[in-house]
C-alpha cells in the first residue's frame, strides 16, 4: 500500500469513528405535565429544555447532541412507573429527570435503581428519597438544610427569645417542614410557646391565632403553603399581632403577596433559589428563560436549569462506547464529583447516610438563600 | 418473537397490572350495584386492605399470601361494622352516607403514627406477580359468576328491580344487602393489597374521593348488566389514556369527551345485551324481509 493509499485510509477511518461517536444522549424527562401538579411540571421541563438548547447551540458535550424525551406522569404513581419503564426499556435513556412529586418518585425511583440507571429528581425534598438506591441523585435540597439556616438568621435578625408553631398536619410538604422545625429548634434552644395545625382548604384561622396570641411569641413559625400562609398573616395582623413570620419553601410564591401584600413584611423564607441573587450565572439564566419563554422563571425552572447542566459536566468526563449498560454506569460514576456554579449557586452532591443496611445515592451540599419580605417582595436578607 | 414479548413485557407490565386491579375494583362495585346498592366506600376498602397487607409485609416476615388474605378479611370486618346501621338507606342517601365514611377512613389513616401519616407507607417490597392477580381475578370471576346463577344471585336481582316486592316474596333483603356490600369490600382489598405491592408507595390521598369516582365510572361505562361489563369498562378506562399519549395536553378533555359520549349515546354501558340482542333481531329480521 502506497503512502498516501494509507493516509487516506486513515482519514477515513478517523473520519468515519468521530462521525459514529457523534450521537444524540437520549435523556429521559418524566414530570407532570398536566394534572394538578403541571404547574411546577411545565416549569421544570422549561428549565431543562432552555439548559439543553444552550448546551447544543454550544455544540453539545463531547460533540454529542443533547436529546431530551419528555413524558408525562401525571403526578400520579402508577402513571410515574408506566413512564420510566417506557422510557428505560423502549426509548433506551441514558438517565431520567424527574418524577415531579415525592410520592412518585417512592414508586417510580426503585425501577431506575433496578436497572441500575440514574434517576436525578429537581424538585424532590422529602426525606429518604436518596435512600432508594445508589442511581438516585437530586439537586432540590432538602427542608432539613435550609429551615435550620432560616431559623438561625431569624434569631439573629428580630432577636427572637421563644416561638410558636402553626402547621397544616394533612400534607406530606408541610408536616415534613414542622417536625424540621421542631427538631431545629429544640437544637437551637428556642422554646416553643403553642403549636397549633389546621387542615388543607382551611380559610379561617382565628381559633388557632388566638391560641398563639395568648401565649405571646415573639415570632410565628409557620409550615404553610403559600395561600395558607398569606391568609394565615392577614388574620394575625388583624387580630393586632406583630409578630414576624419564619416560613418554609411553601413561602416561596407570588401568591404570598397578591394575598397579603404588605401584611407579609418581615416574613422570612429559607429557598435553595432567589430571583434577587445577583450573581453572573442566575441573572443570565433569568434573562435567557423570560426570552425563551416570555415569563419569569421560578425556583423548580432554576433547579432543573442546574441539573442539565450537572449532568452535562458530568457527560464531558464520560467516553461514551454505546454500550447503554456501561454508558449507565460510568455516567454514575462521574456524576459525584461534579462542582458547579449555577443558578442555584455553588453545588456540589454529598453522599447521602445509607439507612437499613442499603446503600444510598446522593444529595445535594448548596446554601440556602435566605430572604425577608420588604415591601410586596422577597429581597435578600443581609 | 420472545424477545419482543420480553421488551413488551419489561415496558407494559405495569399497564397490564393495572388491568388486572382495576377489574376487580370494578366487580367489587358491581357486586353492590347488582344488588342496587349505590355505595361510594370502595376506594376506602381498596385502602385499607392495602394499608392491612402493606403494614403486615413491611413489620412481618408473614408470607405474601398471609398478607394479602389480611388485606381482605379486614375490610369485610369494617364493611360488616359500618354496614348494619347504614344499609338501611337507599339511593343518594347511602352514597353521601359511604362518601362520608370514606373522609373518615382518610382523616383516620392521616392521624395514625403507624400509618406513616400524611406521609403514607413507603419502600413496600414488590411482591405482586403477574400470576397474582390472573389467579385471583379468575377466581373472583367464577365465584360471581356462579352467584349470579344461583338463589343469591337472583335474590339480588329481585332486590334491585323491586325491593319491596322482594321482600313481600319473603328474600331476607338486609341480609343479602349486607353480603353484597361486605364481599364488595373484601374483593377491593385484594385489589388494594396486590396494587400496594408494585407501586411501593401508599399514601392516604390515593383513596379519597377520586378514586371512588373513579371506579364507580369503570363500572358504569362498561354497564354493570353482567360480569363483561365491568372488565369491559376497567380494561379500556385503563388503557385509553395509554393510547392517546399523541394527545399530549389534550388527553384529560379527550377522555372526559369519549366518557360523555358513552354515557349519551349508550346510557347502561358498552356492554349492554339487551341492546345488542334487539340490534341482532332488527338485523335478522331486515333481511329476512327482504328475502320475502
Amino acid at each position: 500500500m502506497s503512502y498516501r493509499l494509507k493516509l487516506l485510509a486513515a482519514a477515513t477511518f478517523l473520519a468515519y469513528s468521530t462521525m459514529s461517536q457523534a450521537a444524540d444522549i437520549k435523556i429521559g424527562v418524566a414530570e407532570a405535565l398536566t394534572g394538578p401538579a403541571a404547574k411546577y411540571g411545565v416549569a421544570i421541563k422549561n428549565g431543562f429544555t432552555l439548559a439543553a438548547d444552550q448546551i447544543n447551540a454550544k455544540g453539545g458535550v463531547n460533540g454529542n447532541k443533547i436529546q431530551l424525551i419528555a413524558e408525562d406522569e401525571q403526578g400520579k404513581k402508577e402513571e410515574a412507573i408506566n413512564v420510566f419503564k417506557k422510557l428505560l426499556f423502549q426509548e433506551k435513556v441514558l438517565m431520567i429527570f424527574g418524577p415531579t412529586l415525592s410520592n412518585s418518585a417512592f414508586a417510580a425511583d426503585p425501577i431506575a435503581n433496578a436497572t441500575k440507571t440514574v434517576v436525578f429528581g429537581t424538585s424532590n425534598t422529602a426525606d429518604g428519597i436518596t435512600n432508594m438506591g445508589p442511581f438516585t441523585f437530586r439537586n432540590s435540597v432538602m427542608e432539613a438544610d435550609v429551615l435550620p439556616v432560616t431559623t438561625r438568621a431569624a434569631v439573629k435578625q428580630f432577636n427572637i427569645k421563644k416561638v410558636a408553631i402553626l402547621y397544616g398536619n394533612d400534607d406530606a410538604f408541610t408536616k415534613s417542614g414542622y417536625d424540621v422545625f421542631k427538631s431545629a429548634l429544640a437544637e437551637q434552644k428556642i422554646p416553643v410557646t403553642d403549636t397549633e395545625t389546621y387542615a388543607k382548604g382551611d380559610v379561617d384561622f382565628k381559633a388557632q391565632l388566638t391560641k398563639i396570641k395568648a401565649s405571646n411569641p415573639d415570632a410565628i413559625v409557620c409550615s404553610c403553603l403559600a395561600e395558607e400562609a398569606a391568609n394565615i398573616i392577614l388574620q394575625t395582623r388583624s387580630l393586632g399581632m406583630k409578630q414576624p413570620f419564619v416560613g418554609g419553601n411553601g413561602f416561596n410564591s407570588p401568591k404570598l403577596f397578591e394575598i397579603a401584600k404588605d401584611a407579609a413584611d418581615n416574613t422570612l423564607m429559607g429557598s435553595p433559589w432567589s430571583a434577587e441573587n445577583p450573581s453572573a450565572a442566575n441573572k443570565s439564566f433569568m434573562a435567557d428563560y423570560k426570552a425563551k419563554f416570555g415569563s419569569d422563571p421560578d425556583q423548580f425552572a432554576a433547579q432543573a436549569f442546574d441539573a442539565m447542566h450537572i449532568v452535562a459536566e458530568a457527560l464531558k468526563k464520560v467516553s461514551l462506547s454505546g454500550n447503554l449498560e456501561k454508558d449507565r454506569l460510568a455516567l454514575r460514576d462521574a456524576l459525584p464529583a461534579v462542582k458547579i456554579e449555577g443558578a442555584t449557586g455553588k453545588f456540589a452532591f454529598r453522599r447521602a447516610a445509607p439507612k437499613d443496611g442499603k446503600e444510598a445515592g446522593y444529595d445535594a451540599q448548596q446554601d440556602a438563600i435566605v430572604n425577608i419580605a420588604k415591601g410586596g417582595k422577597f429581597v435578600l436578607l443581609k | 418473537m420472545l424477545e419482543w414479548w420480553d421488551g413488551f413485557w419489561a415496558i407494559y407490565s405495569t399497564v397490564i397490572f393495572g388491568i388486572g386491579i382495576n377489574a376487580m375494583l370494578a366487580l367489587s362495585i358491581y357486586l353492590t350495584l347488582s344488588c342496587g346498592l349505590l355505595s361510594l366506600a370502595n376506594a376506602a376498602f381498596m385502602g385499607i386492605g392495602a394499608y392491612t397487607a402493606s403494614m403486615i409485609s413491611m413489620q412481618t416476615a408473614l408470607p405474601f399470601p398471609l398478607a394479602l388474605l389480611a388485606g381482605a378479611i379486614m375490610p369485610a370486618i369494617v364493611a360488616l361494622i359500618i354496614g348494619i346501621p347504614t344499609l338501611r338507606l337507599s339511593g343518594v342517601y347511602l352514597a353521601m352516607a359511604t362518601l362520608g365514611f370514606g373522609e373518615v377512613v382518610r382523616v383516620i389513616v392521616l392521624n395514625m403514627e403507624i400509618t406513616g401519616g400524611p406521609m403514607g407507607l413507603n419502600g413496600i417490597p414488590q411482591k405482586t406477580e403477574w400470576w397474582h392477580i390472573v389467579l385471583l381475578l379468575a377466581a373472583i370471576l367464577f365465584i360471581l359468576a356462579r352467584m349470579r346463577r344461583s338463589k343469591t344471585g337472583r335474590a339480588f336481582e329481585a332486590i334491585k328491580e323491586d325491593e319491596i316486592a322482594a321482600r313481600l316474596m319473603g328474600v331476607n333483603v338486609g341480609g343479602y344487602k349486607l353480603l353484597a356490600f361486605v364481599m364488595g369490600a373484601s374483593i377491593a382489598g385484594i385489589a388494594g393489597g396486590l396494587n400496594a405491592h408494585y407501586t411501593f408507595t401508599i399514601g392516604p390521598g390515593n383513596y379519597a374521593f377520586e378514586n371512588a369516582v373513579d371506579i364507580l365510572t369503570m363500572a358504569v361505562f362498561g354497564g354493570t348488566s353482567n360480569l363483561i361489563g365491568p372488565l369491559i369498562g376497567s380494561s379500556s378506562l385503563t388503557l385509553l389514556p395509554e393510547f392517546m399519549h399523541s394527545l399530549k395536553d389534550f388527553r384529560l378533555a379527550a377522555n372526559g369527551l369519549i366518557l360523555i359520549l358513552v354515557i349519551l349515546y349508550l346510557p347502561k354501558g358498552i356492554w349492554d345485551p339487551a341492546r345488542i340482542r334487539n340490534f341482532r333481531k332488527k338485523l335478522t329480521s331486515s333481511s329476512s324481509g327482504k328475502v320475502s
